[in-house]
């Protein structure tokens, strides 16, 4: 799931301000089940818009309205029709939504209400933990299952580092454990140890531009 | 409880976005030839044994079906059934296969924009007997 928080008030208010009708969107998807981009916080941010901006000398109105995803088209019908009849849209999906809608209603401003935070798993209600940088090399079947790219602070690929405590953590913070101290301990439980004497060499970091995935079934339909 | 939760129903307003798209909805209901082909494509189907509510037609019948069947005149209880299957039932994951070409899940997607409408909609703090995120 993709893990999503509010921006500052003060910072949407900020994009805001200058614009007369603003629709406010929710998302069904990730940020509707991390509590950030729901039906319910659009409501909740409407309404804390309406009174950031109570006093002002132009009076903002806003809407609100939520679609099942932001990242798929084939659920834009009902908001297509919605977005002429406002100045700007703020989004409340992450990064790729706003990317999404922005791209959809090129004529009309579209801002962020989120900051985009991390893909992550429910450790329980209320509480995310980052698990995956899609770095798009997984080595996680090396690595008993936990990610030094996320999990260690230099994302080291051969570690551990030399700032590992002898109660197995982080140098960055005592309350971190080492990735790759945990790396060893769970391979050793498994009896397959001799994985971390592998060495792994440097990554190719192409993650520096945009990604495209097409599924192989799909390759034909989309050749260009 | 919220106070949107008590706020009576707007039939009004279910009727009218029915109403707005009821051509549409109205032939892509009465397509469905119950060839169940549908089902064998969806996944929640397959992973509950075949349960026969988990089968994307039944799910649009048992909601959208019955919001036009009733033209609109439901109620709180009745929405809240609807919610059931179109979230709990249903991931949206598009991936329904229909051999005549009924899209099933802008069907789905309907149903929950107007359960949305009238404030119905799954919450994450829901008590755990209710919840199905």
């Amino acid at each position: 799931m993709i893990v999503g928080e509010r921006k500052p008030l003060e910072e949407i208010k900020e994009m805001l301000k200058d614009y007369k009708k603003v629709l406010n969107v929710g998302c069904g998807g990730c940020t509707s089940i991390c509590l950030s981009g729901g039906q319910r916080e659009v409501m909740l941010l409407n309404d804390d818009l309406q009174n950031a901006f109570q006093g002002n000398p132009v009076s903002i109105q806003f809407d609100g309205f939520t679609i099942e995803r932001q990242c798929n088209a084939d659920f834009f019908s009902e908001l297509d029709e919605m977005v002429k009849n406002y100045d700007a849209v703020l989004s409340m999906a992450c990064g790729a939504g706003v990317q999404f809608v922005a791209e959809r209603y090129p004529d009309r401003p579209v801002f962020p209400a989120l900051n985009t935070i991390f893909v992550g798993a429910d450790r329980d209600v209320g509480w995310y933990e980052e698990n995956c940088r899609t770095c798009g090399d997984c080595i996680l079947g090396e690595t008993a299952g936990i990610c030094p790219v996320t999990r260690c602070a230099k994302s080291l690929f051969n570690g551990p580092c030399g700032g590992t405590s002898k109660d197995g953590k982080c140098e960055v913070s005592k309350e971190t454990p080492c990735a790759w101290y945990e790396i060893y301990d769970r391979l050793k439980k498994q009896g397959r140890l001799s994985n971390i004497m592998k060495v792994r060499p440097a990554r190719e970091w192409h993650n520096q531009t945009r990604r495209v995935l097409i599924h192989e079934a799909y390759k034909q339909r989309y050749a260009k | 409880m919220s106070t949107q939760e008590t706020k009576p129903i707007r039939t009004d307003e279910i009727r009218r976005m029915l109403k707005k798209k009821r051509a549409k909805m109205k032939r892509l209901l009465s397509h469905c030839v119950h060839c169940s082909l549908c089902a064998e494509s969806c996944f929640l189907y397959m992973a509950h044994d075949k349960d026969p509510q988990y089968m994307p037609s039944y799910k649009v019948l048992q909601s959208l079906g019955k919001l036009y069947r009733k033209r609109g005149k439901v109620d709180r209880p009745f929405l809240e059934h609807i919610k059931g299957i179109v979230w709990r039932n249903c991931v949206l994951c598009r991936r329904c296969y229909c051999p005549i070409g009924i899209d099933i899940p802008s069907m789905i997607t309907f149903a929950r924009t107007i359960c949305r409408s009238q404030g119905v909609y799954p919450r994450v703090d829901e008590s755990v007997s209710e919840s199905w995120l």
